[in-house]
């Protein structure tokens, strides 16, 4: 908006005026949308955190502090930052390294190349809750195959979901299987960009496939693997539909992550708009600090 | 010798890659009273559409999945035409024009891809509610197209940055205004990535689920992710027939569109990972 | 307005009466008057709920008022009912707990029926049990009428007690008279992947009905007698979480806190189960070889927990007469035809008159049902019943799972609950 004003304030002459304001105009539809449902919201929300408004409830007053003084109380809210946290951290490993194995598999030089890229990917083509589902009921404790065939191979089951130890494994491994084919395909194109002749002069020096994997193909996929950070990292910070459907939260408190936490005190059970936009906002602190945190480590690397 | 083997090993993985989708469709078409037997049965016999036959006709279950099914259609295909409309006539002036505000606009919006969404809900509640959106088209449409415009414009910049400007400079030449640039010559070069952007935002929509999840208090205008998760009612044997019938259900027109457009998405997944 | 209301009231009196009578020609001329159609949502997600299809088809068929029925799963039901009805969005006609009544009535999400319409519609309180029919009033308004008592009942699996010797003389399987006896049955039975007892149709980690039925057998419960502050730390509701605590993670009889008892009872891994009667028709249809007993008394009393259905409705943002009249009429009818629905559907109704019809005397697991009435017992009517509830819902998983010492955790909740805002 800003701008616009600016823009007309130029006095340019009537012909190029109506010239510069063509650009406003293509802008006006997008920047309207924008406006109004990202930026409003965005501002919207830190008002909110400072009041003690309730869904149902017309009137609402100014609170100050108090939901983020209440937040610095709320046991169940740390353990969800604590959550997010550790299934970031858990869970970023297999779901960076898993494509990348298969995606050097299928550049190697296979056949059924399409058959098995389309393998993969399916399952990205699947809705959260489809996924969720699929999973909740093959990891059933009782009747589901998953500890049925453990259980004929002689190894240990155990109620994976309802485990508070192997809780978040088992959500970790549901995104595993429902992400991977899409990094796949991202490496694929990656790894089709690295020249060929590069290997072969390595293996004319003698360099093994494991030696040519860590100095060529590596470095030169650095940009992609960048790419694929940070797209995994702040998509894991609002993980929501897994735990969602596969187990609300529990086995307790431990797999209830920060979304999760907002969205049962917003509109499952307590219905405090106050106090879930107060959460919302030091969700978004972290992610700024931790954005810029990476910028500031990885800005050097880019460049070799 | 070797790539036979590689071959192999990946087939067989593959294979296991798939087992849990198979899972789901075998389930779907087994008799209730199947479903919970062990040793796990991996061929529906006798197999049954009555699953089927329940979440698409019956009158009061739960999730009306056929009802649902639309609602997902209408919300999906209006959100990639306003995605793809509102990003190109965005990125078009951000790529190719020089007006004061430029770069201020351009770092907002990209700015805003690191905006969870999570941080918005609430107060995009409040704003819906507010406008009467609640459990409409509108209020599930305008709010997903919003999500995707950044990255959209994001995408369609960078596009629009590496097509050669001498078609445009000829027109402009010939007396073609920006409008007519734009429809005219800008938008069908840039096919490949509209397309993908299209599909992009097609399977966003189609598979979000929080947003709809509250914004959304008419039953009969739910779309598919959350009517099947309020399938899961219970969750007992009774309801999985219904509920991976209606899974695999939702999961058919992407999977067609898959199957169709292969290449097409693939292509998006690139321009949008590997040259963002 | 008034004079036709008095003669439609008349009209639908005299229409039931004459229905009653057995003309249903006449019947149905007089009461399709209101050929609405009404949006009805509920949480019977059990077999019931097909039960309750079918006897909505019924209705349609008989009165020419079509219903519009959603089912969510009850936890999500309470959530949109929240959110919609100040959105103006919610249902004509909406099928709830008691227990609910509190806090919706708090909330304003229910509108008031006034006691001269309830009579109107021919409902009379001597023709109910009276905690039913007290259940609807909260802060002197009424908002609800009842409809059934769902309840606990103790289920048993005939054959895996049979195998493993627990049958009385008659060969029917043997009912525990106190825990330890409970425990030492289920330690008999448990093997493998087969549990020996368990409490709740799914996810028994956080069944808070099922520990609400244990903490009322102890003499314990949510909040004290006046309501104002939380008894979950008192001895009594500790010693109940020790033992909700000790059936799965220490003894290992009861299956892991997500499975589904339900099913593991139909596939024949569980043998004594305490879940709701809304079960029973499922099983038989499933061809299940079971055996009904009432609840045993784990603690001090024999308690069970109920919890009645009741009709309500949320407040429209215009009323409707018509709308409003077609679903008084479906209340109605429902009550004339609960007898159906008791025996169809399992659930014990709230109007006495279907207790004495000899197709529910003569049937064994209604003749239970009915016979645990004087042990019943409901939620306290705080409106901060539900949000305690909540809370309570990922302690007590925690305590069935083993993760946290049972005195800690229920201190931590009643400390938690305290700290509910009004």
């Amino acid at each position: 908006m800003a701008a616009a004003d600016r823009g007309v304030k130029h006095r340019a002459p009537r012909r190029l005026r109506r010239g510069a304001l063509t650009p406003y105009l293509f802008l006006v539809p997008g920047l309207l949308l924008f406006a109004a449902f990202r930026l409003y919201p965005l501002l919207d929300g830190l008002r909110l955190s400072f009041t003690n408004a309730r869904l149902g409830r017309p009137q609402y007053a100014w609170v100050g502090l108090a939901n983020y003084q209440r937040l610095l109380d709320d046991t169940r809210f740390h353990a969800s930052l604590w959550n997010t946290a550790f299934y970031t951290v858990a869970s970023t490993l297999p779901i960076l390294a898993i494509p990348l194995v298969l995606a050097v598999a299928l550049n190697r030089g296979v056949a059924l190349k399409t058959f098995l890229r389309s393998a993969f990917f399916f399952p990205f083509t699947l809705s959260v809750v489809t996924v969720g589902l699929t999973w909740l009921w093959l990891l059933d404790p009782v009747v589901g195959p998953f500890n049925y065939y453990l259980r004929t191979l002689g190894l240990p089951t155990r109620s994976w979901l309802a485990d508070p130890y192997t809780a978040m494994w088992a959500i970790i491994l549901t995104t595993v299987w429902w992400v991977t084919g899409y990094y796949l395909v991202i490496y694929l194109a990656g790894l089709q960009d690295i020249p060929g002749e590069l290997y072969e002069a390595a293996a004319l020096d003698g360099a093994s496939g494991w030696r040519s994997f860590w100095s060529i193909t590596l470095p030169l996929l650095r940009p992609v693997l960048l790419f694929v950070f940070v797209t995994h990292i702040i998509g894991s910070f609002q993980i929501f539909g897994q735990v969602f459907v596969l187990t609300q939260g529990g086995p307790g408190d431990a797999t209830r992550t920060v979304v999760q936490h907002l969205y049962e005190t917003a509109f499952q059970n307590f219905f405090h708009f106050g106090s879930a936009s107060a959460m919302a906002w030091v969700l978004f602190g972290v992610i700024v600090v931790f954005s810029l945190l990476q910028f500031r480590l990885l800005r050097g690397h880019t460049e070799y | 010798m070797r790539r036979a083997a590689l071959t192999a090993l990946m087939v067989v993985l593959a294979i296991l890659w798939l087992t849990p989708a198979l899972w789901v469709l075998v389930t779907s078409l087994k008799r209730t009273p199947d479903i919970i037997r062990l040793p796990p049965e991996w061929i529906p016999w006798p197999a049954t559409l009555q699953h089927y036959g329940e979440v698409l006709l019956s009158s009061s279950r739960t999730a009306r999945i056929g009802r649902a099914f639309l609602n997902s259609t209408i919300v999906s295909l209006g959100t990639v035409v306003i995605v793809v409309f509102a990003s190109a006539m965005t990125a078009y002036p951000l790529a190719r024009m020089r007006f004061p505000g430029r770069d201020v606009i351009f770092a907002l919006v990209v700015g805003s891809l690191m905006i969870p969404n999570a941080v918005i809900l609430v107060p995009q509640y409040v704003l819906t509610q507010r406008l009467g959106w609640l459990s409409t088209y509108q209020g599930l449409i305008v709010p997903e197209a919003a999500m995707t415009f950044g990255f959209g414009v994001f995408l369609l910049r960078q596009f629009f940055l590496s097509l050669p400007r001498e078609l445009e400079d000829a027109a402009r030449i010939d007396g073609a205004n920006a409008w007519d640039i734009f429809l005219r010559i800008l938008l069908p070069l840039s096919q490949p990535a509209l397309g993908a952007l299209g599909i992009f935002a097609f399977r966003s929509a189609w598979n979000d689920f929080l947003w709809p999840l509250i914004a959304v208090n008419k039953p009969d205008m739910f779309p598919l992710p959350v009517a099947l998760a309020l399938l899961r009612g219970a969750y007992s044997s009774e309801s999985y027939g219904p509920i991976m019938a209606g899974a695999t259900l939702s999961a058919l027109p992407l999977l067609v569109v898959f199957l169709v457009a292969n290449r097409r998405i693939i292509e998006g997944v690139r321009l949008g990972g590997v040259k963002g | 307005m008034n004079g036709t209301r008095v003669t439609r009231r008349r009209f639908l009196a005299g229409a039931a009466a004459v229905g009653a009578v057995g003309l249903p020609g006449v019947a149905r001329r007089a009461v399709a008057q209101p050929k609405a159609t009404i949006s009805y949502w509920n949480g019977l997600t059990g077999a019931d709920g097909k039960v309750m299809d079918e006897l909505i088809e019924q209705f349609t068929r008989e009165t020419g008022i079509r219903i519009e029925q959603q089912r969510i799963p009850w936890a999500d039901l309470y959530a949109k009912l929240q959110v919609s009805v100040p959105a103006g969005e919610g249902p004509d006609l909406a099928l709830i707990h008691t227990i609910e009544v509190p806090h919706f009535a708090n909330d304003g999400v229910l509108e008031p029926i006034d006691e001269s319409t309830v009579s109107g519609k021919g409902f009379r309180a001597d023709e109910y049990l009276p905690s039913t029919w007290q259940g609807g009033i909260y802060q002197g308004k009424r908002y609800s009428l009842p409809l059934d008592v769902p309840q606990h009942i103790l289920y048993m699996n005939v054959k895996l007690m049979r195998a493993a010797g627990l049958v009385a003389a008659d060969g029917s399987p043997k009912v525990p008279a106190s825990r330890d006896e409970l425990l030492v049955m289920a330690k008999q039975i448990a093997k493998g992947d087969t549990y020996g007892f368990a409490i709740g149709t799914v996810n028994p980690g956080k069944y808070t009905w099922g520990f609400q039925n244990l903490l009322w057998q102890n003499g314990a419960n949510v909040y004290t007698p006046d309501l104002k502050r939380s008894a979950l730390a008192e001895p009594a509701a500790v010693e109940v979480a020790e033992f909700f605590g000790a059936i799965h993670a220490q003894h290992k009889v009861a299956p892991p806190a997500n499975a589904s008892c339900r099913d593991a009872f139909i596939a024949g891994k569980l043998g004594m189960w305490i879940a709701g009667s809304w079960n029973f028709t499922g099983l038989r249809d499933a061809k299940v070889d079971f055996a009904v007993a009432p609840v045993p008394r784990l603690f001090k009393q024999p308690v069970v927990w109920s919890m009645p259905h009741q009709y309500t409705f949320p407040k429209p943002k215009a009323l409707e007469a018509a709308k409003r009249d077609a679903a008084w009429a479906h209340i109605r009818w429902m009550s004339d035809h609960v007898a159906e629905w008791t025996l169809r559907a399992g659930q014990v109704s709230a109007r006495r008159k279907a207790h004495s019809d000899p197709r529910i005397t003569a049937d064994p697991v209604l003749k239970t049902l009915l016979a645990q009435a004087p042990n019943w017992q409901g939620g306290q009517p705080t409106p901060k019943w539900v949000a305690a509830e909540n809370l309570t819902r990922p302690v007590i998983e925690t305590i069935y799972i083993g993760q946290k010492p049972a005195r800690a955790a229920m201190e931590d909740l009643a400390r938690q609950i305290n700290a509910l805002p009004e």
